[in-house]
């Protein structure tokens, strides 16, 4: 399988990634924040457009994460980091898997809530887990433009009705509301460690680098515009709008005539969060199969594995979401950004070491 | 290896012991100054009339010369072969032509005067087309490459046989544009029909198994054709052609799943007809495999799915119906299956009542009668229909939408989303000779795209897909 392009990088960081963020993410920003929802999330998104250029720099060398820690520490070293990172790859899926488990159950059924109706995500799941990561980027040539078709569909169904005057007065929510709404929602930005699990597996051009920002950044654009719209939409009732997505663009004027068309779009959203939700799973498989080896077997084994460690967790956690939540949301935040970025900063001492060591 | 040794009652009977059937005759003739003849054929497969006037009629008159070149001289016959081994005359033989044996000389003469029985070129019904050339491959292998030679006036066309078959012997050319196709696609495809080791070629069919680079795969990897327009622009955009000997269908490599949704007249009409015709082919596959789904799916699972008035008389529709939406769905189904293979094998005027016993009785019946409802005929009509505006890819279309019936039947909506991403994933990750299935759109190839769903003017198209990685880039010249 050929490397990842930098057009397919860009596609996963403008088009993909931001789809994650727009189901429970825009209900809990304003709880930290009313309507003051938009700086919490432009400054997740500033800080991980900043880590995503640096990881992009140190990608110049060409080499994996672990190739970098091997390099540095040894391969004792870089195995025992690889599995704990491997923890934490599952520990960032969690949530978001249990979020949208959530979303399926509510949105698409109205005559099954259990789990079975979820359940098949993990065969999905350990088929994608069981290839290597590069093999993503012919997907998201595909699903980008299924993202922009499923992101404007709703956006246009739903402008309509949008009241941007509740968005005002600006600043209403206080430093306390902004801190804490960044706090909060950063179990959502770990964007910055799938892009430095994906090194070494895309060619680096000249350049890539700030582009791989600007383009995390147009993707954060349409989030702002989306939260503006949510907010814009159900002003002080959108705190109880969780799936924010599937709920905004019901208020159509033509959806009584024409049936629920904004399905369509919910259902291309729904495709790519399939693939977004499986990606640090499918990261935390290739964090083992660079450490232990891969091979067919051994990563099908790795990824039967994992899915179904996270199954059981799923099925464990089935009716504790609002406690994984506070923990993982609230108590635990901090872990987010001590790993999502103090790791990439971390691997950029780790390459200096290593040239130093040439020299 | 046994040679032929110029006692003509040895060798006749040595040839004969290597060729015991029945049909394999003998036909013994003097000449005017008393040499003896035999001539060995097989019977259906040899002009007997050629045989006659252009090979025994002359020799009738034969004075006694002894080189076998000479002789060759004094007959008729435009395509003589001289040979010395009893194995390859009885090869020649089987293949219908006559070897002729004669006292005293120890090489024999092999005539090309073969019976060939071949239909005439005509539209193939599976590709039929209302602008643009309208011949079909036939069964002729020779035919089949004068039919790609005509459009292709250069000596960079080449075509290489390879016999195929231990017992069969069948000619598989392998037919490219030297300087324009790839060379490592041209060498593989090459090494792998060598390797063939079967007994018999009954079609180019069997030759896909052996070109496929997975030995089970979902969808099909070697590109097919009736055509040779088709076929002759398959192989300038930098493709190797392969032709076997007793079959109509040319394959193509490396194949693309989008080449199945471009029909020949895509060329002939203006690209904005050929723009949405494509687009209507996408759509009614689509279609074809969704519908059937969601419907299952949004009644069992999201009533919501439905407009209200549609859902309404749904409703009152299945009301009676006593099985359940899916078991309906796929009885339906399934019923269709049977009429679509019956009609197919059926002879045309017994075709006719089966369209009157499916429609009315199975059809009408079956709705009176409160078995099946009428949207779910309607459904499955509809689905059928669409199944058809892609007919190459029928195949795998109707084994993916059994598939998405009964995962909507059984897991809903999201069942549908994760067959569909599976399948997405499934097909990004396949390749094919080194080309991505997908190709122009994963990875995408923006120029490629010219000519994918949407359809540019001729002279947008100045190159070759650069999927395809020929050499050659260049097929429309700036002068």
């Amino acid at each position: 399988m050929a490397k990842i392009s930098a057009r397919q990088l860009f596609f996963f960081l403008a088009c993909v990634a931001p789809v994650g963020k727009i189901i429970l993410m825009p209900s809990a920003l304003v709880q930290a924040a009313n309507n003051d929802l938009l700086f919490p999330a432009a400054a997740n998104f500033l800080l991980q457009a900043g880590v995503i250029f640096l990881v992009m720099l140190l990608s110049r060398s060409n080499q994996t994460f672990y190739q970098l820690l091997a390099n540095t520490f040894g391969k004792i070293a870089a195995k025992i980091i690889s599995v704990a990172l491997t923890l934490f790859l599952l520990y960032c899926a969690l949530l978001p898997i249990l979020e949208q488990k959530l979303f399926v159950q509510s949105i698409f059924y109205d005559t099954l809530p259990s789990l079975i109706a979820f359940a098949p995500f993990f065969i999905f799941s350990a088929y994608l887990c069981a290839k290597q990561l590069s093999s993503l980027g012919r997907v998201w040539d595909i699903i980008a433009p299924i993202s922009i078709v499923g992101f404007f569909g709703i956006i246009v169904l739903a402008v309509g009705n949008a009241d941007f005057g509740a968005l005002m007065p600006v600043g209403a929510g206080g430093g306390k509301g902004f801190l804490s709404g960044t706090a909060y929602t950063m179990l959502w930005f770990y964007d910055s460690l799938l892009v430095l699990m994906l090194m070494g597996r895309f060619e680096y051009k000249k350049g890539m680098a700030w582009k791989a920002a600007v383009f995390y950044l147009v993707g954060a654009a349409a989030v702002l515009f989306f939260l503006a719209v949510f907010y814009g939409i159900f002003s002080d009732i959108a705190i109880r709008q969780i799936f924010a997505f599937a709920k905004i663009s019901r208020y159509f004027s033509a959806i009584t005539v024409l049936g629920r068309i904004d399905y369509i779009f919910i259902y291309a959203l729904g495709l790519v969060m399939a693939f977004y939700c499986a990606m640090p799973m499918q990261a935390a498989a290739e964090c083992l199969s660079d450490a232990f080896g891969g091979g067919t077997l051994r990563s099908a084994l790795y990824s039967v594995g994992i899915n179904a460690v996270m199954l059981t967790i799923t099925i464990a956690l089935d009716y504790s979401f609002g406690s994984v939540r506070d923990t993982v949301g609230y108590r635990l935040f901090w872990l987010f950004p001590a790993v999502c970025v103090g790791l990439p900063l971390l691997a950029l001492c780790l390459r200096r070491k290593k040239y130093e060591q040439i020299r | 290896m046994i040679n032929v040794t110029g006692n003509l009652k040895t060798d006749t009977e040595a040839l004969k012991k290597l060729l015991p059937a029945e049909d394999i005759l003998t036909f013994s003739f003097q000449s005017e100054n008393g040499t003896e003849f035999t001539a060995v054929f097989a019977d259906a497969l040899t002009d007997k009339e050629l045989l006659g006037e252009q090979i025994v009629k002359p020799l009738r008159k034969y004075l006694g010369k002894t080189k076998a070149e000479e002789v060759g001289k004094g007959l008729n016959a435009p395509e003589l072969k001289q040979e010395k081994s009893l194995e390859a005359l009885a090869g020649e033989v089987l293949a219908g032509n006559p070897v002729l044996l004669w006292e005293g000389m120890d090489k024999a003469l092999i005539a090309g005067v073969k019976k060939v029985f071949v239909r005439a070129v005509a539209e193939p019904p599976t590709d039929v087309t209302i602008k643009g050339p309208r011949e079909g491959f036939i069964e002729d292998l020779k035919i089949n490459t004068s039919l790609v030679r005509r459009r292709f006036k250069t000596g960079e066309l080449m075509v290489e046989t390879i016999t195929v078959g231990r017992r069969s012997n069948t000619c598989v050319a392998v037919c490219y544009l030297k300087g324009t196709s790839g060379e490592k696609t041209v060498k593989e495809v090459k090494k792998k029909l060598q390797a063939i080791n079967i007994d018999i070629l009954p079609d180019s069919s069997y030759l896909t198994h052996f070109l496929a680079e997975r030995s089970y795969s979902l969808v099909k990897q070697v590109g097919t054709t009736e055509k040779p327009d088709i076929f002759c622009a398959k192989i300038t955009e930098g493709r190797v052609g392969i032709i076997a000997d007793g079959s109509p269908i040319a394959l193509t490599l490396p194949y693309l799943l989008i080449e199945d949704f471009q029909s020949s007249e895509d060329y002939f009409v203006p690209p904005y007809r050929a723009t949405f015709t494509r687009l209507l082919r996408l759509l009614a596959l689509i279609v074809a495999i969704y519908l059937p789904a969601f419907y299952i799916a949004g009644q069992l699972f999201k009533l919501q799915l439905f407009p209200v008035k549609l859902l309404l008389t749904i409703a009152g529709s299945i009301r009676d119906i006593p099985l359940s939406p899916s078991l309906e769905m796929l009885l339906v189904l399934f019923v269709l299956e049977i009429l679509n293979e019956a009609s197919i094998r059926m002879p045309k005027y017994v075709g006719m009542a089966l369209s009157v016993v499916g429609a009315l009785v199975l059809g009408e019946t079956a709705v009176t009668a409160g078995f099946v409802s009428t949207p779910a005929i309607i459904i499955i009509a509809f689905s059928g229909i669409g199944l058809y505006a892609v007919p190459n890819l029928i195949e795998v279309t109707s084994v993916v939408r059994l598939a998405m019936l009964l995962v909507a039947g059984s897991v809903g909506t999201y069942g549908i989303i994760l067959l569909t991403a599976f399948i997405l994933f499934y097909l990004a990750a396949t390749e094919n000779y080194g080309t991505p299935l997908l190709a122009p759109f994963a990875p995408q190839i923006g120029r490629d795209l010219r000519d994918s769903f949407v359809k540019y003017n001729l002279g947008s198209l100045p190159t070759r897909p650069k999927t395809l990685k020929s050499k050659n880039k260049r097929r429309l010249s700036n002068g």
